[in-house]
């Protein structure tokens, strides 16, 4: 009977028997020119499965996500949509070593943005110095004069941070973008674990990767050192928008991880400068908030004056300093575009260190060197506008016609202060499961950094993946899909 | 202190009351087909919107109070906020808002009971199959009962959740209790000795208490005694008696455990409406004024909302109250009735 054990159905495929990841770096085998053996026994684990069973169960894992409400939901008139994030099974895994680096990289950076933003808000001594031009900063919409002197716990504006990082074809790390505001996402860190280990517990077994289950934890005590001072136990919140916010799901994971309520703007007023929540046995003192709105919405007596979500009165008790609210109101201002391109002189000037994860390497056409380079190279370049968001104004310069390159040389000419320009940004793949078989898709990384008196990574992050085939878009909102992501205890090679 | 958020009591509160409300309507829906059994195919359906005093909303919807069309308007006519699947819709949306309190098994089974129900189709909703699709949507709101029992933190949302889920079963027992009026108002019951054994032995049965009642009075099924049975056994777990007892049990937990003295306004609700109930036992004409009686139990099961309202949910004092967000149907009828 061994033969027939041992027969295998001809038409039977193993996942990654086509696959080739091309010119790009590949998070499972490394780059075309020098291969990662670190992951090759996840390889030979992955071809162990076949395809028609790695379908079945990823269909699986998606219908527990219905199931579990770890969605988004849409609104419409009279129904509630729930739609899941998609979820792909294969795993994206990053080395010790890689790993190590990603987290000092970080560390860094959050290090550099706080000092920045003390600084903004108090002597300004980086737009004195002219590090920064002071009308990037002072004149960005995301400046917030009303917090000009104002010292938070800590000095710490950025509690949540997460930063965007990509990987080039020769495996370098690049950061493509820092939030600081209210970044999202880190619930599917989670998530994305806990369904792994249902659904593929075969697949896991013997690698020894780093736990993402403390992230609730840690987020708790960073709150609770940030606490205005003389509170010995401080009632922290999360202020959510609500139940019609895409993003409720992740507010509410984060309130059961952390163990706080979530409260919406109807559940908190200010007296006398303090904030209260509203409780079945009366006015109970907030102390520390970790805030899901944005600066405009938080105040109708000093910013949007619509707003319905916020607190009437919050930021008197933020100036008084009896609430802190996380992060801190104006942080948006330090993970601007624009300042983006100045992260890595800011880092110099405050820690007096090199960045030790590069931005995408960038010019600052308002300088007379990077606006020759560019005009000289403008079909090879991506050349943006600082001001504007969501893609609105670029142009890509590989892609151009001879008549947007023109245009695009003339605006630079007339107001080159108002663009920076960039290499084409190459994106890592990763196999990933498609109605075509295993497939190659660019995927980015998103680690979730929190800091009180200093900065905890969650190990790993947000891996997002670019469901279509040669998109580098990750975004949920256009076809982009998450993955489980792996960070190795130890090396093997 | 306690320092649930007072959002969060009123969320608990009417998420149990819509599982029950959807229990309920599911049982009166039952009842009626076993009435269609019992009395070889009365097929009169329009009690059921009298009975719910719905004539308006049903009139706008459908033209005629068929089989069919009352069995849609109750089950799946989402533009009656008194449906099945609107309840169950409701009771997630405030279980959304409870989600941070609220263990992921309860999360889970709620969000299967409310997959399936969508999934009902017109075929589900036939006379053939109408008993059996009552029967899924009783097991459905049992279990959401049994897993907030077994999982739910007993914190303070604990008693909220009891009384939401008693002050409602209260309201339907009154309304099973006032089946008979909104029949006769309908036209649709005469008075003879065999009609009344049907129509009290399937009142038994809605109420899950045919068994219990044989026990306790194993020789005759009789309107009078039926009726008390429903109303004022201590032991049935549906009747008013029973209701107001836990009722009456989850005020005082809140007053001790959790020294929510504030409830006090609410205790005296519950206290004179206990009284009533005694007053209403020795009243030997009672089964001719039931009708009356029901309205009174309404009524009071309103007023006691009122007060818990106003000392948990952070609603303020009449005169400038708003409606509450997700305002019970039986309570604006009642209001208007």
């Amino acid at each position: 009977m061994a033969t027939i054990t041992a027969l295998k159905n001809p038409a039977t495929v193993a996942p990654l028997d086509s696959y080739n990841s091309g010119h790009y770096y590949c998070e499972l085998i490394g780059s075309r020119d020098e291969r990662n053996h670190n992951l090759t026994a996840l390889w030979h684990r992955l071809q162990q499965l076949e395809l028609e069973q790695l379908r079945e169960r990823s269909e699986d894992a998606e219908r527990e996500l219905f199931t579990l409400g770890i969605t988004f939901t849409v609104y419409s008139d009279r129904t509630a949509i729930d739609r899941i994030l998609p979820f792909d099974v294969i795993p994206r895994v990053i080395t010790a070593t890689d790993w190590r680096k990603i987290d000092r990289g970080v560390k860094q950076r959050i290090k550099a943005l706080n000092l920045f933003l003390w600084d903004v808000y108090h002597d300004r001594k980086i737009l004195k110095d002219g590090v920064v031009p002071a009308d990037l900063v002072l004149g960005n919409e995301n400046y917030r004069p009303e917090m000009v002197g104002y010292d938070p716990p800590c000095k710490t504006y950025i509690h949540i941070g997460g930063t965007d990082i990509i990987r080039d074809p020769r495996g370098d790390f690049l950061v493509l973008e820092d939030n600081g505001r209210t970044p999202s996402g880190v619930s599917y860190v989670v998530e994305n674990r806990h369904l792994m280990q249902r659904a593929f517990p075969d697949l896991m077994q013997g690698f020894a990767i780093e736990s993402v289950s403390e992230y609730g934890s840690q987020l708790a005590d960073k709150l609770m050192e940030v606490a205005p001072a003389g509170i010995v136990s401080p009632q922290v919140v999360l202020l959510s928008p609500g139940v019609f916010n895409s993003a409720y799901f992740e507010h509410v994971f984060l309130a059961r991880e952390i163990g706080i309520p979530l409260v919406e703007g109807r559940d908190l007023f200010v007296e006398n400068d303090c904030v209260f929540m509203k409780t079945v046995s009366g006015p109970k003192p907030v102390h520390v908030i970790y805030r899901r709105l944005n600066d405009d919405f938080m105040d109708p007596e000093v910013f949007n004056p619509e707003s319905l979500l916020g607190v009437k009165g919050i930021m008197r008790a933020v100036r008084k300093g009896t609430v802190t609210l996380a992060n801190a109101i104006g942080t948006g201002v330090a993970d601007d575009k624009a300042v983006y391109a100045y992260l890595p002189r800011i880092i110099r000037y405050y820690l007096n260190e090199d960045p030790i994860i590069p931005n995408v390497h960038t010019h600052i056409c308002r300088e007379a060197d990077a606006l020759q380079y560019t005009l000289e190279n403008l079909d090879k370049l991506v050349v943006k506008p600082v001001g504007e968001s969501g893609g609105y104004g670029i142009c890509v310069g590989p892609k151009a016609t001879k008549a947007e390159l023109d245009l695009c040389r003339d605006q630079l000419k007339a107001k080159p202060s108002n663009y920076i320009s960039q290499p084409m940004i190459e994106l890592s793949v990763s196999p990933t499961l498609t109605d075509d078989g295993v497939e190659p898709r660019h995927v980015d990384l998103r680690p979730f950094a929190v800091t009180g008196e200093d900065t905890w990574l969650l190990p790993g992050g947000l891996t997002r993946v670019a469901l279509r085939k040669g998109s580098i878009v990750v975004n949920s909102s256009q076809g982009g899909g998450t993955k489980d992501t792996w960070v190795l205890k130890e090396d093997f090679a | 202190m306690s320092s649930l958020l007072s959002r969060y009591a009123e969320n608990v509160f009417w998420m149990a009351r819509y599982f029950e409300r959807a229990e309920s309507l599911a049982r009166v829906l039952e009842t009626q087909t076993s009435f269609q059994r019992g009395r070889g195919g009365d097929n009169s359906w329009a009690w059921i919107v009298a009975l719910y005093s719905d004539e308006k909303t049903f009139a706008k919807a459908f033209p005629e109070p068929t089989a069919a069309n009352v069995i849609r308007f109750y089950m799946a006519h989402l533009e009656n906020p008194g449906s099945i699947q609107s309840a169950i819709r409701a009771a997630r949306e405030n279980a959304r808002a409870l989600r941070p309190m609220m263990p992921t098994d309860m999360w889970y089974q709620l969000n299967d009971f409310y997959n399936r129900l969508f999934a009902f189709g017109p075929s589900d909703f036939s006379e053939m199959r109408l008993s059996r699709t009552c029967d899924a949507i009783k097991r459905g709101c049992y279990a959401q009962v049994g897993v907030a029992e077994n999982t739910l933190y007993h914190d303070e949302t604990w008693p909220f959740f009891r009384l939401g889920l008693y002050v409602e079963r209260a309201d339907q027992m009154s309304r099973l209790l006032d089946v008979r009026f909104a029949q006769q108002q309908t036209g649709v019951a005469r008075d003879s000795g065999e009609f009344d054994y049907t129509f009290w032995g399937i009142l038994l049965r809605a109420a899950s208490a045919y068994h219990a009642y044989r026990r306790v009075s194993p020789h005759h099924i009789d309107p009078q005694g039926v009726a008390r049975f429903l109303i004022f056994d201590s032991k049935l777990p549906r009747s008013l008696s029973y209701c107001l007892g836990e009722i009456q049990a989850m005020i005082e937990l809140l007053r001790r455990n959790f020294a929510l003295s504030h409830a006090a306004a609410a205790a005296s609700q519950v206290e004179a409406m206990i009284s009533g109930l005694e007053v209403a036992n020795k009243d030997e004409k009672l089964l001719s004024r039931l009708h009356d009686f029901n309205d009174w139990t309404q009524l009071s099961l309103m007023n006691f909302t009122e007060e818990l309202s106003q000392a948990f949910f952070g609603y303020p004092r009449p005169a400038e109250r708003p409606a509450p967000p997700v305002l019970g149907k039986s309570e604006t009828q009642m209001a208007s009735a």
